[in-house]
């Protein structure tokens, strides 16, 4: 809590260790807050939180050693060059002096090493933000927090990115991240969906789809096209659940149980309706739909 | 211990970089102040001020000697622009800026006197400086003070010249009295010791008359002169006597605006953030800062200083480990002072507009022209908490007066130096855990 105001609240979750964690919201939602709790930074109100065993308020030096930070925004300084920063960083962070190799291997990592030289000041938005992140890794952190990594950046920038950031979980690392781009959701092996200080749920990216619909969304498309009496039918099937949704004459979205048993049953309905099926495949909606069907259901709940 | 260091050393690499960075700054920083003292050396001569003066008089012969001996006397303060008839005309040239004194010599002004009153002499002038009233002031004092004297010579030595008949005429006295003496009969005591005294008492006259009539006239009228000297023996120029307090407010003025930028543009960027995530300390954060900014100022008072040594020819005449020790205290303790500043501000803007006031202050408040002396008591503790007062005091003692660093003076920057740093690290401590 600020003052009266309530920044984050219902906030119960795990994120297990070597995960990608993302915590998808719209911009004001709690996302950052929930961060600098996670780091210290703010102590909460009430709860407890434990992060890496300890309640990140008495963090010990060592453990935030331990610890990666991502700000939002560009905070290194501009009249430095692209190394000096870097070596700036893990001066702070108390790295040993011959680290010449380790920066050099992060700034390979980041594709800046032909930039080293170059000031703060005169590098694009995208290299800024690479920049950051080399000075989050600086001194290897176990566990990272990445706040809006990818924010008001290119998509091909932003998919480089999570292939940094994929990489980096191989390595063994553990990353929390925030984004308000929904579809960065398929990357994370946890999603956490944050709405107006709360969290609303936390699933696998599939699981928040089928939390979102209800199931697996399977797209039908015949030659001919359904009729009213036939979508009845299917409607009544024991693993199809709600309305047919009707995507155009010829093709019809039905949310199942389970996908891939559904599709050879519905396949067999099908030829039993002298339907000739062009195609039948599960559907993945995009996450934006997903997230917004997710707020719409927590509207209606409210 | 060893990662302390590395802290540290992140600040010492960080604000350096930044400050070699702009090798225009730097050429400012050293350069500025340096040109800056020279012009000042070059812009007030080590003569006093002449005052361009006309004299007004009703009767311009009968005081052409006098002014023209007067003027020559004291040319390097008086420029005789000449006589002028009338009074109006001359203040109207003072009005106008043409002349800075009138001196009006009253009409018959020997009459006056021999009428047993003062001839006074109206100086004029349109000065509003206090100081230069008071220059003018002491210029006019000089002025009747010649004039008196120029006449007490003259009484003096008309005197001794009248005096050479008296004493002609003692001798004869005396002569006779001896005579008178030889005429008395034996038997007459009473006589002769009376005629014995007069001798006596004419001849003591006739011997102070002797004494009168051989000292010169200058020595009559001014029987006493003066002769100050300094302890330290140097004859100080007017650069000289402003360097020590120049650097001071200058390494001053530099410290508070380094500081007073430093914590306040973090805490706005925002990597105070950073830091606060971070495993640095507010100590760390603090003495690294310290650390750096000591480093590079250092360096620079002692460009500074080398330049007005051997440049300028400032003299250093006390030890110069003592004046080493005076500049890092004045840089430790101004150091302190800007980063609270920075630690109150709210914007960089803000940050600057202390830091000014401070300089305001430091002129004013330091001595660097008042001398602290003149000053009320309750207001002396004002400038006692500026680091300058401390600096200049130290710096003109050491270089100008050829002392060790004065105990007392060291002993209190000092403690404000210390007692900054816990405040500084306290609040700062305080914005990193907050």
């Amino acid at each position: 809590m600020f003052g009266e105001e309530i920044a984050v609240q219902s906030l119960t979750m795990q994120v297990p260790r070597g995960s990608i964690f993302g915590f998808i919201g719209p911009s004001g939602c709690g996302k950052t807050t929930t961060v600098r709790l996670l780091t210290g930074f703010y102590s909460p109100t009430s709860g407890t939180l434990s992060v890496l065993g300890k309640n990140p308020v008495d963090f010990s030096k060592s453990d935030r050693r331990k610890i990666g930070y991502l700000i939002q925004q560009f905070v290194l300084y501009a009249d430095l060059t692209v190394w000096e920063n870097l070596n700036f960083a893990a001066s702070v962070y108390g790295v040993g002096l011959f680290r010449g190799r380790r920066l050099k291997q992060l700034l390979d990592f980041v594709e800046l090493a032909g930039d080293k030289s170059k000031l703060a000041r005169d590098l694009s938005g995208g290299m800024k933000r690479r920049l950051s992140l080399a000075a989050t890794l600086v001194h290897n952190p176990e566990l990272l927090f990445l706040d809006e990594p990818t924010a008001g950046i290119d998509p091909i920038l932003r998919q480089k990115f999570w292939d940094y950031f994929k990489e980096l979980q191989t390595e063994g690392h553990t990353l929390f991240t925030t984004t308000q781009y929904v579809g960065e959701a398929a990357y994370c092996d946890l999603v956490g969906v944050m709405h107006r200080g709360k969290l609303l749920m936390i699933e696998t990216p599939d699981g928040l789809r089928r939390k979102a619909y209800g199931g697996d969304v399977v797209g039908i498309k015949t030659t001919e096209g359904m009729n009213f009496e036939q979508r009845n039918q299917l409607e009544g099937l024991p693993f199809v659940h709600g309305k047919v949704k009707v995507i155009d004459a010829q093709e019809n979205d039905v949310i199942v149980d389970e996908a891939n048993t559904a599709i050879r049953t519905l396949l067999e309905w099908c030829q039993a309706q002298k339907l000739n099926v062009e195609t039948i495949e599960e559907k993945s909606p995009p996450f934006d739909d997903v997230f917004v069907k997710i707020i719409e259901m927590e509207t209606a709940n409210v | 211990m060893f990662r302390f260091l590395i802290r540290i050393s992140s600040f010492l690499t960080k604000e350096l970089t930044e400050i070699f960075r702009q090798p225009l700054l730097i050429f400012t920083l050293v350069l500025g102040p340096f040109l800056i003292m020279s012009l000042f050396g070059l812009a007030y001569p080590e003569q006093n001020r002449t005052l361009r003066t006309t004299f007004v008089t009703t009767n311009p012969n009968a005081f052409q000697d006098q002014m023209n001996l007067f003027t020559e006397s004291y040319s390097s303060t008086i420029i005789d622009q000449g006589m002028e008839t009338d009074k109006e005309l001359a203040l109207a040239k003072l009005a106008f800026n043409q002349t800075d004194l009138v001196i009006v010599i009253p009409d018959a002004p020997f009459e006056t006197i021999q009428n047993n009153q003062q001839a006074v002499l109206q100086i004029y002038h349109n000065e509003v400086d206090p100081f230069q009233t008071g220059y003018v002031q002491t210029i006019a004092n000089i002025y009747v003070n010649e004039v008196n004297r120029q006449i007490l010579q003259t009484v003096a030595e008309q005197g001794q010249a009248d005096s050479g008949d008296l004493q002609s005429g003692l001798e004869t006295a005396i002569a006779k009295t001896q005579a008178l003496r030889q005429i008395i009969p034996s038997g007459d005591a009473n006589a002769t010791t009376q005629v014995a005294e007069l001798e006596k008492d004419l001849t003591n006259v006739y011997e102070n008359l002797t004494t009168f009539r051989s000292l010169s006239s200058g020595v009559l009228v001014n029987p006493f002169g003066v002769e100050a000297r300094g302890l330290s023996g140097v004859q100080f120029t007017v650069t000289s006597f402003f360097a020590p307090a120049v650097i001071v407010l200058l390494l001053q003025h530099l410290s508070i605006t380094f500081a007073a930028l430093s914590i306040v543009r973090e805490i706005r960027s925002g990597i105070m953030e950073l830091f606060r995530v971070a495993p640095i300390t507010a100590f760390e954060t603090l003495v690294g800062k310290y650390v750096s900014y000591l480093f590079f100022e250092i360096i620079l008072a002692g460009v500074l200083t080398g330049l007005a040594v051997w440049l300028l020819k400032i003299p250093i005449l006390g030890p110069w480990q003592d004046y080493v020790l005076a500049v890092v205290i004045l840089l430790f303790t101004s150091l302190g002072l800007g980063f609270l500043i920075s630690l109150v501000s709210q914007t960089d803007t803000q940050a600057v507009q202390y830091s000014m006031l401070l300089m305001l202050a430091s002129i004013f408040f330091s001595g660097f022209f008042l001398d602290l002396r003149l000053m009320r008591e309750p207001i002396t503790a004002l400038a006692w908490s500026l680091p300058a007062t401390y600096g200049i005091r130290m710096l003109q003692d050491i270089m100008l007066r050829g002392s060790s660093i004065p105990l007392a003076v060291f002993q209190g920057i000092a403690i404000i130096g210390v007692v900054l740093f816990l405040v500084d690290w306290r609040l700062l401590k305080r914005k990193m855990e907050s």
